[in-house]
């Protein structure tokens, strides 16, 4: 019997069949985007503030898992590894964080805020090249988050904040699709190219797109106002009048707002 | 001819060394461990003799993970999905035994059943070889299944192995005429073949 995920929680595919059935009372908040645009400080900002609103927070993120991310900065380090095998271990590497710490600390109420979810692979998959409907069904174990916050840049914004961070490293540059030789132009072809999958994904799976062009603090504002209104219609049930669309011009894609 | 062997690339055998010792795997993350493993000879062993026209002999396929991880409890659906990148073999032998045959078989060559071939991990049993027997069970009632689904050719290896080596050059030198017929073509249309 395979849980049964309580209120709107559903898997993105068969799930995990062999689980006993248990309710799942936490929250599952995501925050996606693509290198170097801040999530990992708007992450902690937002657990900082969930904690002092009363929440249990526990947070996961992208091949954290004990099991693999040894394994997986090994292989990176080897360049050893092909789309196919990039895939299984990202998958590996989220489904051992899915049951080890994601799923039990729903079942205890917790919020989860995940660095980066089933989507990241999503995109990178999509601009590797593997069949999109295989990378899909591998990941049909996950659970479909809550609420999936997406920080949306552009190229142009990001090289710079990448530069003044930890730089441009092989795979975030995508040298390991030849694209160029030159890192600075793969970079900017391979992220260019990440952001339009993204966001392609966030009209196909409801992102609530976020500007991250502005400050720290004003991003972190926005994902808070989102929050604190999911969990507030959490808390009333979902009643349906309360359901609607976010009023938050936030919401709209980063796209539509530039050509408005 | 080329030769693979299940388990054996190197790229997660420390995930997979960490995972058995600890006994922290899920039936999902065992599904997908193996999977990467056998991606990754896919890719690098299986594939590149493939493409160049040669035989490759795999000691188990994808039929072991069907079997076995569905045994485990993964979706039959999904683990088909996972290894969807991998071709049908040509021809596939499944050697069949009863459960206290192969485990006879086992508890010959070494002292103990390890705790994941056992099915320990599902909590069926609290005895090793008790578990063993109700895993292994469900292991080879997928297998079955799978030989009528995937058209597995089933040899009884309760027989004398030079019986079953018998049947299995048979039916192997079947699927080779064809082979060899292609290369007597490729070999009679590039004289200066090597």
């Amino acid at each position: 019997m395979a849980i049964r995920p309580s209120r709107a929680k559903r898997w993105h595919g068969h799930g995990l069949p062999y689980l006993d059935e248990k309710p799942l009372p936490g929250h599952l908040i995501v925050i996606e985007g693509t290198d170097g645009v801040g999530r990992s400080t708007q992450v902690e900002l937002l657990r900082g503030w969930l904690e002092l609103e009363g929440h249990a927070v526990s947070n996961t993120g992208w091949t954290r898992s004990p099991l693999l991310s040894a394994t997986i900065a090994d292989a990176k380090a080897g360049h050893q590894l092909t789309p196919i095998t990039f895939s299984l271990l990202y998958a590996a590497d989220f489904a051992d964080r899915l049951e080890h710490e994601i799923l039990p600390a729903l079942q205890a109420g917790f919020v989860v805020i995940a660095d980066r979810y089933m989507y990241t692979a999503f995109a990178r998959n999509a601009v590797m090249g593997t069949d999109p409907e295989w990378t899909h069904e591998v990941f049909g174990m996950a659970l479909v988050p809550d609420l999936v916050l997406y920080l949306e840049i552009d190229v142009d914004t990001l090289v710079p904040r990448v530069l003044r961070g930890k730089g441009m490293d092989y795979w975030e540059s995508g040298m390991h699709l030849a694209l160029s030789s030159d890192i600075f132009d793969s970079f900017q072809n391979y992220q260019r190219r990440i952001i339009e999958e993204y966001r392609r994904l966030a009209r196909d799976f409801g992102f609530v797109t976020i500007d991250a062009r502005e400050s720290i603090s004003k991003i972190q504002s926005e994902i808070r106002a989102h929050v604190s209104d999911y969990l507030r219609r959490a808390h009333n049930g979902f009643q349906p009048q309360a359901d609607g669309p976010s009023p938050a011009p936030s919401a709209r894609p980063l796209a539509q707002a530039r050509k408005g | 001819m080329y030769f693979t062997e299940w388990n054996s690339s190197r790229l997660v055998r420390n995930s997979m060394r960490r995972g058995k010792r600890r006994n922290l795997l899920t039936p999902s993350t065992f599904s997908l461990l193996h999977a990467v493993d056998f991606a990754d000879r896919f890719i690098y062993q299986i594939l590149p003799p493939l493409r160049a026209g040669m035989i490759v002999l795999a000691d188990r396929y994808v039929y072991t993970a069907f079997a076995r991880d569905v045994a485990r409890g993964v979706h039959p659906d999904w683990v088909r999905s996972v290894y969807r990148f991998a071709p049908r073999p040509d021809l596939t032998f499944f050697f069949r035994v009863p459960i206290d045959v192969s485990l006879e078989r086992l508890l010959a060559g070494r002292a103990k059943l390890k705790y994941y071939e056992a099915g320990m991990d599902l909590g069926l049993s609290t005895d090793l070889a008790e578990s063993f027997r109700l895993f292994q069970g469900r292991v080879l009632e997928n297998y079955d299944r799978l030989a009528e689904e995937f058209d597995l050719r089933v040899i009884d290896a309760n027989h004398d192995i030079a019986g079953q080596q018998k049947v299995v050059r048979r039916m192997t030198g079947e699927i080779l005429r064809e082979y060899d017929e292609q290369r007597a073509r490729v070999h009679h249309g590039n004289s200066h073949g090597h």
